[in-house]
């Protein structure tokens, strides 16, 4: 609203994952991979063990090659690209955390330089000062965790801030203590992953045999650690039973694929444990794809469980703070909004166009992620004119829209010229055409048995009843759309819904559609 | 619409810090960051050119470009790092025009990154090869050489259009997938050739010392490497008071003004900045005469004072092309004291730390080179 959107055909999110997947794996890595180089390290020194010296020197050399260049560069790359998807977001966070930036910055500064002593130092430094050195740089690295970790998880859960603004206040946030726990075992298990990466790649023998089992340790323990600190995560996380239930629709999933991750990550991990002669690079991959997956899903789950925020509480995803609310819904839309083209004139297409660049855009594609054309080509003028005002209220977690009737009129008008260059054919199977039209109505706000469901409501009701109840749907509540699908869409919808109720007067159904009457 | 309604609206959080202060944290740290950034680029456009001239892997220019090019990864590391800190600062301070200007041209800032990742290795490859040449690494190094002055060009045309909120409407509602540059600035190609002939001038200050290293084992040798830097810093200093005078008449009109006699202040740097410029070119032809180190050391502090002068040069005509767009003294402040303490503590220990780790390696170096 207040700076330019970036028209991104591929979608802000997506980039955002390409380039903060990549960079959470290796940053956590180079935090517990530096705590791995170090006490393996000394355990090598004591032992007076030189063929773990070496292989420390190999891992070391590898670790620098890849934390100081794609881990740091990748850092770098979020901050850009966040600020280019949303640069508002950027800009509170570094007003308000300027100092913790300033500080995170300082660690970096000693965490890049011991690395490089660490590295250019080896067998020219006496033992001690090396170990000391590989001590710096992991205080180092774990500092710049435990003040990332204040900032990311202020976004998630700011917690007093909100009221006093004070920046203690919501570095110690709710979840603050949980995350830090969770990502520093999840740095150890990193750690135990790349080193049983390179170790697959020495000579087969008892060495070989012997590291391996020592990372596959790592990897084991540091990922049941995970998984215990996960739970205490989510008894942390805000609205989980909404969440979980459905309310941001790709969060479950992602939320199964990080548990199914870690369960595959802890699974491989006993194989180098146990066999550690077997170990080969069909595991070294197999682990490596779980690491991805977990670590990709965990960041996904915490970005989907702040929707429809980038900072909870305080500021949309769409650059518009919560205390603006009040001022759109009384001036619109328009007059607060900085990057509009008032070159299109009159034209309320393009008019529309503007205001889904400026609001729509940051979150949504047409064609790709979480793309509206497959809705919009079957959706009438009636229908997105209905669904604007209550944008709000949909089950996605999206921000209130405070268009006033000019700016819905313009905006509708594009969203409908750009349905029309959708597919509107319908689909051939009754299942297939049902889902489809309970996606493009009741699914946008409801699920069957999770969040806000529908199931108990509609259990017993015959076809009729559902018929009536469609249409009533606009009387139920004001947050409740009139139903405005065409007569093919209701024949499909009516069939979904006659399944989801099963037998006929297995409920008493004046007693669900009171209920439905109190459903949001 | 008008320049002044696209100009976002200044945060309504409040700065942690007293604008004075953070400004004077920009500059300073920008300082840094230039001057590794001046080794980086500068350095490797100096091994390119000594490795295209080397005849034998034997040569003086072999051995150059393999000195050079074993100190690449760690000035990427040193221009990254020290890079981050201006940054930050330059977000909370001009923000409103800096996350725009990006936003307008989003693709190839972001191409920032990726290139960055790419030409980092492409040093890491180049100093594991040591003196070992061929002309693959060549023009691998060459390449890579290409793509640092290719983000510094990219850089340039940011730090311009985050000061042209008058070119912002037309460029961003023509594009809005941000595939825009500024090159309809008539500054973005002269600032961006005297930043880059700035750079290599510096480096050649630094082949100078790396010269004077190597004097101490090889006599010859050294001297050789010595005057080549010395001869890179003199021609690419001269080259740069003329790409200096092209960037000084592509200046808007009010802004050059200002540097003669307008401003005080900006006339008072601007006279600063052509003195010491002549005085190291006089320093570095007496450098090349007589030897030593003391020559070499006057020369580099006035390098560095010509160098602030030229930063804060920057600064007046940032400070004027923005004028009344720009209204620090409306931000809302609230001084953070405890974390602002906490911060030069932090500070302090980071860099104490930092040198007793460089100060135990060099003696390392040192001692492991003299038994070797």
């Amino acid at each position: 609203m207040n700076y330019p959107v970036w028209e991104l055909a591929l979608g802000g999110g997506p980039l955002i994952a390409i380039v903060s997947i990549l960079h959470v794996v290796i940053s956590h890595f180079a935090v517990g991979g530096g705590l791995w180089l170090v006490l393996t390290e000394v355990r090598a020194n004591r032992r007076d063990d030189s063929e773990l010296r070496d292989f420390v020197r190999s891992q070391a050399r590898f670790f620098m090659l890849l934390t100081l260049v794609l881990g740091a560069i990748t850092g770098v790359g979020i901050w850009f690209t966040i600020a280019l998807v949303s640069p508002q977001a950027v800009s509170a966070l570094i007003h308000g955390y300027l100092w913790g930036w300033a500080m995170e910055w300082v660690f970096f500064v000693v965490e890049i330089a011991a690395a490089l002593v660490y590295y250019y130092g080896w067998s020219k430094l006496d033992r001690r000062t090396h170990e000391t050195v590989g001590w710096i740089y992991f205080v180092a690295a774990f500092a710049s965790l435990v003040i990332i970790n204040g900032i990311i998880t202020f976004m998630l859960t700011p917690g007093r801030w909100l009221e006093s603004h004070a920046f203690w206040d919501g570095f110690f946030n709710p979840t603050y203590w949980p995350s830090l726990v969770l990502r520093t075992f999840a740095g150890f298990a990193a750690a135990g992953v790349f080193t049983l990466l390179t170790a697959s790649t020495l000579a087969r023998g008892a060495f070989r045999s012997r590291v391996t089992r020592y990372c596959a340790g790592w990897v084991f323990v540091s990922t049941l650690l995970v998984g215990a600190a996960a739970l205490w995560y989510r008894a942390a996380f805000p609205a989980w039973g909404e969440l979980s239930g459905g309310a941001v629709p790709i969060l479950p999933g992602m939320a199964t694929a990080f548990a199914s991750g870690l369960a595959a990550m802890a699974v491989l991990a006993l194989w180098p444990l146990l066999l550690p002669r077997t170990w080969n690079a069909l595991g070294v991959v197999l682990l490596a794809a779980a690491v991805v997956g977990s670590f990709g899903a965990g960041e996904w789950v915490r970005e989907a469980g702040r929707k429809p925020f980038t900072i909870r509480g305080y500021l949309y995803s769409t650059g518009v703070r919560v205390d603006q609310d009040a001022q759109l819904a009384a001036d619109g839309v328009m007059a607060h909004t900085r990057w509009l083209n008032r070159e299109v004139g009159h034209d309320r297409a393009a008019i529309g166009h503007e205001l889904y660049r400026a609001h729509c855009q940051v979150c949504h594609t047409m064609d790709g992620y979480n793309g509206l054309r497959p809705s919009l080509a079957h959706w009438s003028e009636a229908t997105i004119a209905d669904l604007l005002p209550r944008l709000g209220s949909m089950r996605a977690l999206m921000p209130p829209w405070h268009g006033d009737e000019y700016e819905n009129a313009c905006l509708t008008e594009y969203l409908l010229a750009e349905g029309r260059q959708g597919e509107t054919a319908w689909p051939a199977n009754r299942q297939t055409a049902g889902r489809l039209a309970w996606n493009l109505s009741c699914g946008l706000c409801h699920t069957v048995d999770g969040y806000r469901p529908l199931r108990g409501t509609l259990a017993g009701q015959s076809r009729e009843e559902l018929d009536e109840l469609l249409d009533s749907a606009g009387e139920l509540t004001p947050e409740m759309p009139p139903y405005t699908g065409g007569p093919r869409q209701r024949e499909a919808l009516l069939s979904h819904l006659v399944r989801i109720a099963g037998p006929v007067g297995t409920a008493a159904t004046a007693a669900a559609a009171g209920a439905v009457r109190s459903t949001p | 619409m008008s320049e002044t309604g696209l100009v976002p609206a200044p945060d309504v959080l409040p700065l942690p810090a007293p604008v004075p202060l953070l400004h004077a944290l920009l500059l300073l740290t920008f300082f840094v960051h230039v001057l590794f950034m001046n080794g980086l680029l500068g350095g490797i456009l100096l091994a390119s050119w000594s490795r295209l001239r080397s005849r034998s892997p034997a040569d003086a220019h072999a051995l150059l470009a393999g000195q050079l090019t074993r100190l690449l990864p760690v000035l990427v590391a040193g221009t990254v790092t020290a890079g981050v800190a201006p940054l930050l600062f330059l977000q909370a301070l001009y923000g409103q025009f800096f996350f725009t200007s990006s936003v307008i041209m989003a693709w190839p800032w972001f191409l920032v990154i990726p290139l960055v990742i790419l030409a980092y290795y492409g040093t890491y490859v180049q100093s594991y090869a040591g003196a070992r040449s061929g002309r693959g690494r060549t023009t691998l190094l060459c390449a890579t050489a290409a793509i640092f002055a290719v983000v510094a060009f990219l850089y340039v045309n940011n730090t311009t259009l985050m000061l042209r909120p008058d070119r912002w409407g037309a460029l961003y509602f023509a594009a809005p997938g941000g595939t825009n540059l500024n090159l309809g600035d008539a500054t973005v190609w002269p600032r961006w050739l005297h930043m880059v002939l700035g750079a290599v001038a510096v480096a050649g200050l630094l082949v100078a010392w790396l010269g004077h290293i190597r004097s101490r084992s090889d006599a010859a040798q050294g001297a050789l490497v010595r005057r080549h830097g010395l001869t890179a810093f003199t021609w690419l200093t001269t080259a740069n008071i003329l790409a200096g005078l092209w960037f000084f008449v592509a200046l808007r009109r009010p802004v050059r003004m200002l540097m003669m006699g307008d401003s005080g202040h900006a006339t008072g740097v601007f006279m600063l900045g052509i003195l010491l410029a002549v005085a190291a070119l006089g320093l570095a032809a007496g450098a090349k005469l007589r030897g030593g180190r003391g020559s070499l050391t006057v020369l580099t502090v006035v390098a560095g004072i010509l160098l602030l002068a030229m930063i804060l040069l920057r600064d007046v005509v940032r400070a004027a092309y923005l004028g009344d767009l720009y209204q620090p003294a409306r931000f809302p402040l609230q001084t953070q004291v405890f974390n602002l303490a906490l911060f030069a503590v932090l500070l302090a220990g980071g860099l104490l730390t930092v040198i007793w780790m460089l100060r135990r390696l060099r003696r390392a170096w040192t001692t492991a080179g003299s038994s070797g």
